[in-house]
């Protein structure tokens, strides 16, 4: 059973009307029309979500973007239900890893039904499909309490699950440290690339650092993060980025 | 001469490569099983049951062990390779050495004792 999950941003929007319509179509057409739910200020998603859940509802679709997908996620993992998506407007870098199409076209992904179980990334209990980036990177980060690693110089930090360069089936995050090193005789800087493979491991810096999970920013001194292998059951499209 | 595209050229292709570049270092008892390039520093110990490349602006003050090892930077530690270790031109090597198989280019610098297949 399907529950469809609209997003506030496209609900009574002009702009969105015709293809919300089309959708509806042919998701009936497919045979996979099922309930249909609607964000809404003060409505809470994921109370939503596990309402649903409780009624019988097995795979949970949302029509939105990277943003609609942020506020379900938790919920969605620790259900164990499938999750799918029809990316609708801007922001949906998510949605092309994934290799959805934009609106209706994602209908016949979703009616094809290709499920594949990828790692979940958390930081701090958030759960994160794509990355977490740190773009002023100051602080220490601590690999599953063995070794400490930080960089000499200004740096920025990725910690990639599904991210078109990392694959996010092998139980694994990668730590991607850039830093900037100054070369030659006239001292210019270049960006040098570290790669760190992990499944867990925590940032400390001595000040609040700005920290952004699949978009969404975190503040804070401390960033415990980690990988749950195999924790999301998820429909994919013919073009998604990686390899299994 | 060992460059780094070269390895990281290498390592793009293994399964589990970890790079620690310039810039970065690393602190602690540093264990991987698959490949490691180190062009930055490293105090602590390292290990690794595949392959380790140190490359020319790596320091690394550690006991070092590994299958194979290709050695172009300054190390200050006992060396254990399992199979073949090559000692680059550039390679500064305080500490003592045990391998199978040794080559070591002119120019590199080995102050400590070598041992091959455990024998002085």
């Amino acid at each position: 059973m399907y529950c469809y999950l609209y997003d506030d941003f496209i609900q009574g929007n002009k702009r969105f009307e015709k293809e919300l319509a089309l959708i509806e179509n042919r998701l009936t057409d497919l045979g996979i029309a099922g309930k249909i739910s609607r964000l809404a200020l003060f409505r809470n998603a994921e109370e939503m979500i596990r309402d649903e859940i409780d009624k019988g509802v097995t795979t949970v679709v949302v029509l939105g973007n990277d943003d609609t997908i942020r506020k379900v996620l938790n919920v969605v993992v620790e259900s164990g239900v499938v999750f799918g998506m029809i990316p609708i407007g801007p922001k949906n870098k998510l949605a092309q890893l994934l290799g959805i199409p934009e609106g209706v076209a994602a209908c016949d992904v979703l009616s094809a039904r290709r499920v594949e179980t990828i790692d979940i990334g958390s930081v701090n209990g958030r759960k994160f499909i794509s990355e977490v980036s740190v773009p002023e990177f100051r602080a220490e980060i601590t690999f599953e309490e063995k070794f400490r690693v930080f960089p000499t110089s200004t740096a920025e930090l990725e910690v990639r699950n599904l991210s078109g360069e990392s694959n996010p089936c092998d139980g694994m995050l990668q730590a991607v440290i850039r830093a900037d090193v100054k070369r030659g005789l006239l001292r210019r800087s270049t960006k040098e690339e570290s790669i760190l493979p992990l499944q867990s491991m925590t940032i400390r810096a001595e000040k609040p650092i700005q920290v952004f999970a699949d978009g969404e920013l975190m503040e804070g001194t401390r960033f415990d993060i980690s990988v749950e292998s195999m924790g999301m059951k998820i429909i994919t499209g013919k073009e998604r980025t990686f390899e299994t | 001469m060992f460059k780094k595209s070269e390895h990281h050229m290498a390592h793009a292709q293994a399964g589990s490569e970890t790079i620690i570049a310039q810039g970065v270092k690393v602190e602690g008892d540093f264990k991987s099983n698959g490949d490691i390039a180190i062009d930055g520093e490293l105090n602590g110990s390292l290990a690794t049951v595949a392959s380790l490349h140190i490359g020319e602006s790596a320091v690394i003050h550690a006991e070092v062990s590994a299958k194979n090892a290709v050695i172009a930077g300054v190390i200050v530690g006992n060396i254990h390779v399992e199979d073949g270790l090559q000692l680059h031109a550039s390679s500064n090597v305080t500490g003592d050495i045990v391998t199978s198989r040794l080559s070591i280019a002119e120019g590199a610098v080995v102050n400590g004792r070598i041992s091959m297949n455990g024998k002085e």
